[in-house]
């Protein structure tokens, strides 16, 4: 039985001002429930499917649908409530290093608190007792009042997660979550997802360059190549053929362990 | 016409910027030797050619004139030389990165531009010492080295009893200094957002966003010095028409120095704000305003610190403080209580000075 998709893409192509297309009529489904993996070269254009799906960056022709209700054409305060929905994690964090950690966890309430309240940081006490338990989920509860910037690369994503889980959202997109970090505590940070998408029901979009991450984590995979789908199936599929299409020729699998 | 026959003569796609500026220079190197060359025909007297002021204020329409065909008939020649392919001082400045590669690899003394810009130098660096009427005879005149005797003499024997009043003063001076830096802070602040172009990119907003730095920039080009004349007349002279001065001042740089830091912000934690649903005030206050305030402060201060001095020379024009007690003193050739005065000035500025240096290493 085919579940009804959570969020799809159609047709959906990107060209930046300066000329660059990042992407070149891209469908993508997301089911609800799954962890999917999106792979492919740097450039490929993950970075900015992902940013396009949450509206980061506007889509310059295609469509986007969420829960089968249009939402590339929403405007202002409709599409910061659409982002409310879709979590997301970075590379590089993101984090606001000079706030604390529990600072930091409670701006994931910015888009549901009213503004004069977030600026004074009055969170309803409800939201501080969810942010609490959201950084105990991640395990780091005991640094709640640490700046985010004395923490290690891993804590820090931990805390961008239990951010993006503070908005309640329905989506995680985590662009390269792991690829500025060390392979062990890049294993710590893809468990954490894990468990947030198996115990909490939230849907994974996750861009990663390790295959083997991909095999180890990904229940679905689509692969991007200069901006356009060239495979979608399961992790296992990917064939030694495969990869040579999605990376080229020459390239050669890297595992992290 | 003057396209028509670039094009029969190049395919190089004109560059503006270069062609502008190369006309300019051409021109001034043109009316520098010009007149450098009157210069010697009048030392060697074949001409009788006077050069007060008064003759060319009489005269500014036909110099006006002249200039105006020395650019003309430059601009032909800076259109030449493009032709050519000379590497002219424009090119320097303004060519392609790989033609930059090319023009580098010639010696300096065996480059064109390297030769003009030397000749103009130099020859500019003759006439100013006639425009400026430099002359050894009037520094080394016994009337006037007596005199300057004197006034140091008494400069250096201050009159100590001015002290408590002078110190009132320069008080007086650090207030006004203060309030023009204080209230313009909360005004700087709101407004610097409106002058950063990576917050500014919606079309609309970036309309303001010229709008508001060509204002910013007006108001920064009048010196705070002509502001305080502008407020003596509107409020008196005094100490607030000084801090008026100052504080439109100090709007217009801390404007501009809080939009460059703006500008210079990280674009990650605004994505990571962005990400969460948060509306524009929120990402400015919480994604922005974070990495700003420390270099907000540290330029602040240094504001305050340039404020002070800059609150003594506008009391020379009116501004209050010790810059108008100073030229009471000096109108009245009264030396001994202009080096007191002098002296006051002078602690409060280093102080000033170590001070706002010292608050800004520590917020490194």
């Amino acid at each position: 039985m085919k579940k009804e998709p959570i969020l799809s893409a159609r047709n959906l192509t990107k060209t930046y001002t300066n000329g660059v297309t990042a992407l070149k009529g891209v469908n993508l489904d997301v089911y609800p429930g799954e962890f999917l993996v999106i792979i492919g070269l740097s450039g490929s254009g993950k970075s900015t499917l992902l940013r396009c799906l949450n509206r980061l960056h506007e889509p310059t022709s295609g469509e986007i649908y969420y829960r089968q209700a249009r939402i590339d054409t929403l405007k202002g305060r409709a599409v910061r409530n659409f982002r409310r929905k879709i979590g997301m994690i970075f590379q590089q964090f993101n984090l606001i290093p000079r706030h604390s950690v529990f600072s930091n966890v409670m701006m994931g309430r910015l888009g549901s608190t009213p503004t004069w309240r977030s600026l004074l940081g009055w969170y309803s006490a409800a939201d501080q007792t969810q942010a609490l338990e959201y950084l105990k989920l991640v395990g780091i509860s005991e640094k709640a009042k640490v700046r985010a910037d004395q923490l290690s690369g891993g804590q820090q994503q931990r805390v961008a997660i239990a951010r993006a889980l503070t908005q309640n959202p329905e989506i995680l997109l985590a662009d390269e979550p792991v690829a500025s970090l060390d392979p062990a505590t890049c294993h710590t940070v893809m468990d954490y997802l894990r468990k947030v998408n198996q115990t909490l029901g939230i849907t994974i979009v996750c861009n990663l360059h390790f295959l083997s991450l991909v095999r180890e984590y990904g229940t679905r995979v689509i692969a991007l190549r200069g901006g356009e789908v060239v495979f979608e199936g399961s992790p296992k599929d990917i064939t030694e053929e495969w990869f040579t299409q999605i990376y080229g020729e020459g390239a050669k699998e890297v595992h992290v362990n | 016409m003057v396209k028509e026959r670039k094009k029969s003569m190049s395919t190089k796609p004109l560059n503006g910027k270069l062609i502008l500026f190369d006309t300019g220079f051409f021109t001034l190197s043109a009316a520098i030797s010009l007149y450098s060359g009157l210069l010697v025909c009048n030392a060697l007297g074949w001409t009788q050619f006077s050069f007060e002021q008064e003759y060319a204020v009489r005269n500014m329409q036909s110099i006006a004139l002249a200039v105006a065909f020395i650019a003309f008939c430059m601009s032909g020649l800076t259109l030449v030389f493009q032709a050519t392919g000379r590497t002219t001082l424009g090119d320097f400045l303004f060519a392609s990165p790989a033609r930059k590669q090319v023009i580098a690899d010639i010696p300096f003394f065996r480059s064109f531009w390297g030769l003009h810009l030397f000749t103009t130098l130099i020859l500019t660096f003759i006439v100013s010492f006639e425009v400026t009427e430099v002359s050894f005879m009037e520094l080394l005149d016994p009337d006037g080295l007596a005199g300057a005797g004197r006034l140091f003499a008494n400069l250096a024997h201050p009159n100590f009893e001015l002290l408590p009043t002078a110190i009132a003063e320069v008080i007086e001076t650090i207030f006004i200094a203060f309030l023009g830096t204080i209230l313009a802070i909360p005004i700087a602040f709101l407004v610097a957002f409106a002058a950063a172009k990576n917050i500014m990119t919606h079309p609309a907003a970036f309309g303001v966003y010229v709008v508001l730095r060509t204002a910013l920039n007006l108001a920064r080009s009048v010196e705070p010095l002509i502001w305080a004349i502008i407020f003596t007349v509107w409020v008196g002279v005094g100490p607030f028409a000084g801090m008026l001065a100052l504080l439109i001042h100090s709007i217009a740089s801390l404007t501009k120095q809080y939009s460059e830091i703006i500008e210079g912000v990280s674009e990650g934690p605004i994505e990571g704000i962005r990400s969460t649903g948060a509306n524009t005030t929120q990402v400015l206050w919480y994604a922005v305003v974070p990495q700003v305030i420390l270099p907000y402060i540290a330029f602040t201060i240094y504001r305050w610190d340039i404020n002070v001095r800059m609150a003594t020379v506008i009391g020379l024009v009116g501004g209050g403080g010790i810059g108008t007690m100073l030229i009471k003193y000096q109108g009245q050739a009264m030396w001994r209580e202009v080096g007191c005065i002098i002296l006051v000035i002078a602690a409060v500025v280093w102080l000033m000075d170590t001070a706002s240096a010292y608050i800004r290493e520590a917020l490194k």
